[in-house]
């Protein structure tokens, strides 16, 4: 029978996923558009075979040498200021005390880039700079979702939700990617915010979590405390949504 | 390859990698990995107890998330009074 936090692992892993890889998307897009697909391709694909190493490697090896409290202690440390940078982020955000992502104008700024830099650059069949741009796009959009997959992965210790997990980042990048190459343009319409701050509550509470199992904490009720910390901490948010957003209207307001 | 710069590129290498870790896991916002590290030691020092160890954890993680929001809208807000 499939468990309560398994699911809510699934959701997590596979939104950090999609969110990373609609960035990375657009990374590919810029440079596959400018300077041509090959290279695009081959950079892209070089650095998720890279990511898929560490994950299998890296993941696997701490199952097996790292005793359980320990792992409970890193990755719950590991996701709870991943949550926390992730939650902040998007708060601001949301109340307009920060700019919103805004892959457009991401994408224009690499197309400029990448076009201004066209002559001179080419080796041969390969074009150096749409393959470094693409590899190093990728690698660092996904060591973020490669820490995700590994943590959610080990909490447990074991085999079985480390492949789920990595399961579900599989699936939520093809996903992206397969929308990615039917519109063929940077996926503005995706509700990046929002799964940012859905994201950071699961993220957050999960790290609480396992950080707290680690060190000996009780939990009351279990795992099923997991649903009661994520009420907890999406209340929070939208409290405190609530109030900034109200404090920058009123910045806004006395500015004008 | 002389030794000199031998050593240059192993110190850059070194100085690339911790750089990139510390971006990665601390960024821009310190006062969330310094709060995470507390919050551990707190629920660490709490963890005998049944109750409060769990509501000094949640608080502490609330208390860090307002704290950190308060902080990134400080300059807007200085500027504004």
């Amino acid at each position: 029978m499939i468990d309560q936090s398994a699911i809510l692992l699934f959701i997590t892993v596979a939104l950090a996923s999609a969110v990373e890889a609609t960035e990375a998307l657009t990374i590919i897009l810029a440079s596959g558009i400018t300077r041509g697909w090959r290279s695009t391709f081959e950079g892209a694909l070089l650095a998720l075979a890279c990511l898929a190493v560490i994950v299998g490697v890296a993941g696997t090896a701490l199952i097996y040498y790292v005793p359980l409290y320990a792992l409970r202690i890193a990755v719950g440390t590991l996701l709870l200021i991943f949550g926390l940078q992730w939650l902040t982020k998007a708060i601001l955000r949301q109340t307009g005390f920060k700019a919103p992502h805004d892959e457009r104008d991401i994408y224009d700024k690499q197309v400029a880039t990448l076009s201004t830099e066209k002559k001179g650059i080419l080796h041969g069949q390969r074009d150096s700079l749409a393959f470094a741009i693409s590899f190093k796009g990728v690698l660092l959009e996904g060591m973020e979702v490669v820490m995700i997959v590994i943590s959610f992965g080990l909490a447990n210790g074991s085999q079985n939700q480390l492949e789920t997990a990595a399961l579900a980042a599989l699936v939520a990048v093809v996903a992206m990617t397969v929308v990615g190459a039917v519109v063929a343009k940077p996926l503005t319409k995706v509700p990046e915010n929002y799964m940012k701050l859905g994201v950071g509550n699961l993220l957050t509470v999960f790290g609480l979590f396992w950080m707290g199992e680690g060190v000996g904490v009780h939990w009351p009720l279990g795992d099923i405390f997991l649903l009661v910390l994520l009420a907890i901490i999406f209340l929070a948010t939208l409290g405190l949504i609530a109030y900034f957003k109200r404090v920058n209207k009123s910045i806004t307001e006395a500015e004008l | 390859m002389p030794l000199d710069k031998t050593l240059s590129i192993v110190w850059k290498g070194i100085k690339s990698f911790f750089t990139f870790w510390k971006d990665f896991l601390v960024g821009d916002s310190p006062i969330l990995a310094l709060g995470a590290i507390i919050i551990l030691c707190i629920a660490y020092l709490f963890r005998g107890s049944a109750i409060l160890a769990p509501v000094f954890t949640i608080i502490l993680v609330l208390v860090l998330i307002t704290f950190a929001v308060w902080q990134k809208t400080k300059t807007r807000r200085h500027a504004h009074n």
